[in-house]
Parts: C-alpha cells; structure tokens; sequence
C-alpha cells in the first residue's frame, strides 16, 4: 500500500539530488537554474502529497504559488543569463562577481 | 466496459486493464486508417482547387496511394545522420506520433462514447500539445544539421505563440460551460441558441472566437498558410530534412492525425459535437457519430480549401498576428465573456 | 495494486530522470531530463487525486518554462566542458553534503511515522463531492484571492522584467507598419500619366 511516507521518501531523494546538482555543477548558471527547479519540483510533490494526505486543498493551492514563482524565477533567470552571456561570452558562475556598478 | 470484464470473472485490474487497451486500439486503428484516407482526400482536393486529377493510378481512384506511400516508406532503410544524436533523432518522430495519439483519449465521439471522461479533459488537451513541441525540437537539434534547426526554433516559437491564444479561446469557452469537461461542454451547447439552435459557434458572442480558434488551429499543426517550418524554398523540408523510412512516416502521420484533432475539437467546442445543428428531433434519427465525424470532415475541408488557396505568410507576420492581434482579441474576448456571465447568469 | 505498480513506475523514473538532470555531461540531455522528471511527477500527483496541479504542472513547466530552457541552452554557444571543470573535485563533499540532508530528511520522516506532532485543525477540507478543480477554483477566489492577485502580479513582474532585460533595438532592420500599409489609399500610390508617343515618363 502507497501512504504518504513513499511520497515523501521520493521527494526527498528529489530535494537532495536538486541540492547535489547544485554542488556538482557549480560553473554552469543553467544547471544550477534547473537544480533549482527539481527543488522546487519536490517542494511541490510534498505539498500535494500532503494536501492529499491530511485532506486539506491549501497544499494544492500553495503548489500553484510555488509553480508561479518558478515558472516566473525560471523567467527573469535565464534572461540574466541572456544578457550576460551578451556582454560576457561566457556563463560561467565565477565570472558574475565581476558584475559590479 | 470494465464491469462487462469484470462480470466474466477478471479481477478489477485486469478488468480495467483489458477494456483499456481495447479502448484504445478502437481508437488508434480506426484513427490510422482515418489518417490514411484524409491525406488522401487532402491530396484530392488541393489537386480538383489547381484544376489537376492528384492521385488516381494505385487502386480504384486512387483510394490506395497513401497505402502505398505507406508501404513504400516502410520498405526503406532508416538513414542516421552520422553527425546526429542517435538516441534522439529517433525519439523525436516516436513523441510526435505519440501526443498526436494521446490527446484522442478525451474526445468524445458519441453520448458517452470516450476513452477517458475526465473532468479535465480540455487542460489535458492544452497539456498534451504543450508536449507536442518536443517532437519538433528534438528532431532539430539532434539533426545536426542548419536547415532542421531553423526550422525547429521557427517551429517552437510558432506553436507557443499560438498556444496562448488557443488557450484564451479555450477559456472562454469553458467560462460559457462552466465545465473542463469535454461531453460536459458538447451537452452545454444543445439548444442554445433560441432554445433550438446547437452550437456556441452561433453565438454572437463566441463566433469570433470560432475563427480565432480555427485559424490559430491551423498555425498550431503548421498548415500551409502558416507552414514556415517546413516550407521548402527556405528551408528545404525543414525539421524533417534529415528524417527518412518509417521516422518520416511517423512524422507524416502525427501531423495528420494533429490536423483531424484539431478539426474534431473545432467540432466539439463551437459546433456542437456529436449534435445535430439544429435541436430537432427527428434529427437526433442520424446516430450522434455520423453528425461528429460530418463536422470534423468538414472543417477538414475547409483546412484543404485554405491550403489550396491562400499563400504562405512571412515569419514576422505570423508572429504579429499571433502576438498582436490574436492574443489582445481573445484576452479581450476572455474579460467580455465573463462580464456577460456575470450579467446575465450569475447576477452583478 | 494497479496504483501500487503506477506509483512505483513514476517515482522511479522521476527519481532516475532527476538524478541524470545533474549528471547529464551535454545541457540540452539535462533540459529533456528536466521534462521527463516533471512529466513524472505529474503522474505521482494525478495518483493522489491532485489532477488540476498534475495538468497545470505538465502545462506551465513543459510546455513553457523546459521550452525556454531549451531554447536558451540551444541558441547560446557556450564550451560546455569548460564548465563542467570542476565537477570531479566537488563531487567528494557534495557527497558527504547529500548524505548528510538525505539521513536527516530520512530521520525526520521515520520520526513523523512514529506519531506525528499535532498540527491543529485543517483550513480548507477537501470537499468529497465536487472535482478537485472545481474545489480549487472555489478556494482560489474566494480564500486565496488575493494571494492569487498576488501570483499574477509576479508573472506580470516576470513578464515585464523578462522583456525589459533582453530587448534590444537594432538599427537597419525594415520592420513592416501593417497601419500604413492600409492606410494607404490609390490617390497616394497610382498615378495616371498620358505620355506622347516618343516620350518618356518622369517618375
């Protein structure tokens, strides 16, 4: 039987790997901007699973907020990374302590 | 059908899992041949517009030339790019193939008469071709090649564009059903106008977003007004430049089967579905498939009539229409519906 | 026990699918990762009776936010190897990192198992009648409106920001004024000459 424990579990594994993919990748803007996805994608499965679990739809409802300000981060995100890579030529995450004034 | 199983003796699983995929392979054959037979009938119409026979040698007709195209795509080898990325060059025309498949699942072509009769079945639409994209994008980076990759960002762009609107449409037709429901919104339609007329497509208020709907139906599959991804003096056969035998085919058949979709939902959202147009009984005599499948035929036609006749649009026209003239009109339209809801049914 | 194999099969390929969005050595591979562990999870929720999140989820990440991705990471020339530099050296403590938040998160779950803390009483019941986007919607314009106004002035922030960052102007480009074109009438663009013969037209 599938309880709320094994979503959990999965999104757990989800969290952590995002957190890895930080670590791992840590030159390349766009793996770390997806690393931040998967966080947040697992953030989202924890709150639906919740919200399934204890019957109660604000978990849902939160999961929408959550999808907004991902959907708008991965927005603004990769348009910094756009206008970087314009003037820079490169993406590379320890350049960007550079960008001053 | 799960509880006929289920009456023989099968435990629920197997019950819903054998009526499943007999459900589905009612659909998807059926849909196969369906697709055979429409690029027949594209051919045949496009050629009797430009005053020309189009095909008539292979059977009586020629009703068997798409067999044989079939026959002779399948019979040739498959050519892999020696630049390309393997695993994904083939994977692309297989996802094509499959969304243009999936999406049928919630159609309903008969009272009752669906695979899936989820309560979401129009957000399930938009999500299943928000997927379609993929099998174009893939196809043109893993290509490795110019022309297919153009072509996939043209293709992207284009289909994301017109997404939105199509989704703004969508909207107000559900605000008018107050249902995500695909036989919900088909039944929402019956008698509504003057009591006897079918179809939101009647309504003065909704007809406009008929045509937006229609046209933006067109830009979605990428036919011919709209066919920048592919048109051939610019970019050669563009994502599928590359792409031969059975992947070709694939593709061929996923667009096809795209186009019939998009006909089937003109049908189902604006036309009323399996309804006669009009609310007469002895016009319910005619079993509610044969009025779905006329409809969906006949916006078909329509869709050949517009790519026999009208020329291909330029990229940044295209863009505008769907940036600047679709997307303020249905948004418009989106704020003007509900507005009217609010007035008339639901009270300021 | 078809939902014990459904959910078995979703959470092993979101698992999988997000372990390869990381280790993927070519980008445009980590976006298509990226797309299947949403796609993936999109099933995990639809299980547990989330289906509008599931669909919205599928809608907004796949069809739009991995299509940005993709296009950004296709469109950029970036030396992709270059920046994977420094993977093997960080791979020891991002390690022992994820060991440590897995056996802690792991921890927390077990405890929780045992009998969780009391929470308080729930706000907003799922009501057993009605579909889950319907029960949504109620709760999102009525509880949550301004929350909800709120998400929508992010995305307009997002939108406006977004365009502002990467809109540049390019000289030399002949962009087509549809207004003038319609505007412009016969008197304005024919005229009607009578030459001699032998005689040229001055234009």
């Amino acid at each position: 039987m599938i309880g709320l424990q094994h979503y959990l579990v999965v999104s757990a594994i989800l969290f952590v790997m995002g957190v890895f993919g930080i670590f791992l990748n840590r030159k390349n803007v766009i793996i770390i901007l997806m690393a931040i996805e998967l966080i947040l994608l697992s953030v989202n499965i924890n709150l639906v699973a919740f919200s399934a679990y204890l019957g109660d739809l604000v978990g849902q409802v939160f999961a929408m907020f959550v999808l907004t300000v991902a959907a708008g981060e991965a927005a603004i995100g990769l348009a910094i990374l756009v206008i970087y890579f314009r003037g820079r030529g490169t993406i590379a995450v320890d350049d960007i302590n550079r960008m001053k004034g | 059908m799960t509880a006929l199983f289920e009456s023989w003796g099968l435990p629920y699983d197997w019950a819903w899992f054998v009526s499943t995929m007999i459900g589905i392979l009612v659909i998807a054959l059926p849909l196969m041949l369906a697709v055979a037979m429409i690029i027949y009938a594209d051919r045949k119409i496009w050629a009797a517009m430009a005053l020309r026979r189009g095909p008539n040698v292979v059977g009586p007709w020629g009703l068997l030339q798409s067999f044989a195209d079939g026959a002779k795509v399948f019979l040739q080898e498959t050519i892999i790019p020696a630049a390309a990325n393997k695993g994904l060059f083939l994977i692309a025309p297989i996802i094509t193939f499959t969304v243009a498949l999936i999406v049928w699942a919630v159609i309903p072509f008969a009272p009752g008469v669906v695979l899936a009769d989820i309560n979401i079945g129009l957000l399930y639409v938009l999500a299943a071709s928000s997927i379609g994209v993929y099998g174009v994008i893939i196809a043109g980076w893993a290509s490795n090649s110019k022309y297919p990759f153009y072509s996939a960002l043209r293709a992207a762009a284009q289909m994301v564009s017109y997404e939105v609107s199509i989704g703004f449409v969508l909207i107000s037709v559900v605000l008018w059903t107050g249902s995500f429901n695909m036989s919900a919104i088909v039944e929402g339609q019956r008698a509504h106008i003057f009591g006897f007329i079918n179809g939101y497509g009647f309504n003065p208020l909704l007809f406009p977003m008929a045509v937006v709907f229609l046209i933006s139906a067109m830009a979605e599959t990428a036919r011919t007004p709209f066919d920048l991804t592919e048109a051939e003096s610019e970019l050669v056969a563009g994502y599928q430049t590359e792409y031969s035998s059975m992947s070709f085919a694939l593709y061929w058949l996923g667009e096809y089967a795209n186009v019939i979709l998009m006909c089937g939902l003109n049908a189902i959202l604006f036309w009323g579905g399996w309804l006669p147009p009009v609310d007469w009984a002895p016009l319910y005599m005619v079993p509610g498939i044969i009025w779905f499948f006329a409809k969906l035929l006949f916006f078909f036609f329509v869709f050949s009539w517009v790519k026999a006749t009208v020329p291909r649009y330029r990229y940044d026209q295209l863009m505008r229409l769907g940036w600047k003239v679709f997307l303020p009109l249905s948004l418009f339209w989106v704020f003007l519906v509900s507005g009217w809801l609010m007035l008339t049914r639901y009270g300021v | 026990m078809i939902q014990t194999i459904a959910f078995y099969l979703f959470a092993a390929l979101v698992v999988a699918s997000g372990t390869l969005t990381i280790l993927a050595r070519n980008p445009v591979h980590s976006v298509l990762w990226l797309i299947l562990a949403f796609f993936n999870a999109a099933g995990l929720m639809i299980l547990v009776g989330a289906e509008f999140i599931a669909m919205l989820l599928v809608i907004v990440y796949v069809g739009a936010v991995a299509v940005l991705f993709l296009f950004v990471v296709m469109m950029l020339d970036i030396d992709f190897a270059e920046l994977r530099a420094g993977f093997a050296q960080y791979l020891p403590f991002g390690i022992l990192l994820v060991l440590v938040l897995a056996a802690e998160m792991i921890f927390a779950i077990g405890a929780w198992k045992a009998g969780g803390i009391d929470m308080g009483s729930r706000i907003a019941p799922t009501p057993s009648e009605v579909p889950n986007i319907e029960a949504i919607g109620t709760l999102i314009y009525t509880r949550y409106l301004y929350i909800f106004e709120g998400a929508g002035l992010i995305l307009l922030v997002a939108l406006v920001g977004a365009i502002v960052l990467t809109h540049r102007t390019r000289g030399g480009v002949k962009a087509q004024n549809v207004t003038a074109q319609n505007m412009r009438r016969p008197e304005d663009a024919i005229r009607n000459v009578k030459p001699a013969v032998g005689q040229g037209v001055e234009l």
